[in-house]
C-alpha cells in the first residue's frame, strides 16, 4: 500500500530538504495505520489533505532555512540581473555604430549572452547540494532567464530566445552534475 | 518578558504533547496527540513547523534514529523538552492560573 504518487511529489516539492525525510515518514506511517482502521480509500483522501495543507507551513519553513532564498538568489542575482546588465550594454554599444539598429544584427552580441548565461547558469548550479535543488535553481533560472529577455522580445531573434531558455537551465543541471564528478 | 519568549497556543500545546509522549515524540505522535485529545484536525507540516520555531528558540532538542521498514526507511526525528522548555511550560501554566483565579466554569453563554 503506498500513498498517492502525485500528492508524494507534491511533498516534495514543498519540503525543504532537511525536513522532507522525516515529514515523508510521518506520513507513510500514519497513512499504513489509516489504511487499517479505515479502509485505502479514506487513508489516500487523508494523505492528499496532509500534503495540500501542510504545502503553506513547509514552504514557509523551507523560507526559514534557506532554501528557497538560496534557489531565488541564484536565479535573480545569478542570471537574471547579469542577462540583464549585458542586454543593456550590448544595447548600448550597437547604438554606437551607425547604420545599424536592434539586437538582431548583432549575432556576436547574442551568442556571448547565452554563453553568459551557460556559464552563470552552471556556477548556480555547482552551489547546490543536491539534485533536487538544482532542478528548482534549473526552473528558476529559465524563468529569470524569460524574464530578462522580454521587454527585448521583438527585437530579438527566436532562435536567441530559444537558445538562452534551453542554455541556462542545462548550465544549471550541468554545473551541478560536473560539481558532483569534481569532488 | 522579551516578546519572542512567549509561547502562543500552538506551541503550548506542542510543548504539552511532547512532555505526554516522553521519549517517542516525533511529528506524527505529537500530532497524533494533540489531535487525539483536543479534536483538531492538525497537519503534520503545522507541527513540524513548529517544532522547528521551538527547537529555534531552544525549548525543544532534536535527536534523529533509524530508518524503519513502516516509514518506508526513512529517519525519525525524536524531541525532548529542554530546561528551558520546562520552565516555559511551567511559567505558562502559573499565568494561566493565575488569569483563571476567581472565574466560575463554565461560564454563562453569551456572556460578555
Amino acid at each position: 500500500m503506498t500513498p498517492p504518487l502525485l500528492a508524494r511529489l507534491l511533498l516534495l516539492a514543498f519540503a525543504a530538504e532537511s525536513e522532507f525525510e522525516f515529514v515523508a515518514g510521518d506520513l507513510l506511517e500514519e497513512f499504513h495505520i489509516l489504511c487499517r482502521s479505515h479502509g485505502r480509500a479514506n487513508a489516500r483522501r487523508w494523505y492528499w489533505s496532509q500534503v495540500i495543507r501542510s504545502s503553506a507551513a513547509l514552504t514557509s519553513l523551507r523560507m526559514r532555512h534557506g532554501d528557497m532564498a538560496h534557489v531565488a538568489a541564484a536565479a535573480g542575482f545569478g542570471v537574471a540581473v547579469p542577462l540583464l546588465l549585458l542586454d543593456r550594454l550590448w544595447t548600448f554599444v550597437y547604438s554606437l555604430i551607425p547604420l545599424k539598429e536592434g539586437l538582431d544584427r548583432a549575432p556576436g552580441f547574442l551568442a556571448a549572452n547565452i554563453v553568459c548565461a551557460a556559464i552563470l547558469a552552471a556556477a548556480c548550479g555547482a552551489t547546490s547540494r543536491s539534485f533536487r535543488r538544482a532542478a528548482a535553481i534549473a526552473v528558476t533560472v529559465t524563468a529569470a532567464a524569460a524574464f530578462s529577455t522580454w521587454e527585448s522580445l521583438g527585437a530579438t531573434p527566436f532562435l536567441y530566445v530559444c537558445s538562452l531558455l534551453t542554455a541556462a537551465p542545462a548550465g544549471a543541471l550541468l554545473g551541478y552534475r560536473s560539481k558532483g564528478k569534481l569532488s | 518578558m522579551a516578546k519572542g519568549e512567549t509561547l502562543g497556543e500552538f506551541e503550548h500545546l506542542i510543548l504539552l504533547a511532547v512532555l505526554r509522549l516522553k521519549t517517542d515524540a516525533y511529528g506524527m505522535r505529537v500530532r497524533r496527540e494533540i489531535a487525539g485529545r483536543t479534536g483538531r484536525d492538525v497537519t503534520i507540516g503545522a507541527v513540524y513547523a513548529t517544532l522547528d520555531r521551538l527547537e529555534e528558540k531552544g525549548l525543544l532538542t532534536a535527536k534523529l534514529s533509524g530508518p524503519t521498514p513502516e516509514r518506508g526507511g526513512r529517519a525519525k526525528k525524536s524531541f525532548t523538552l529542554t530546561g528551558a522548555g520546562v520552565e516555559a511550560v511551567n511559567r505558562s501554566r502559573r499565568e494561566l492560573e493565575s488569569m483563571l483565579e476567581g472565574l466560575r466554569f463554565p461560564l454563562p453563554e453569551g456572556r460578555r
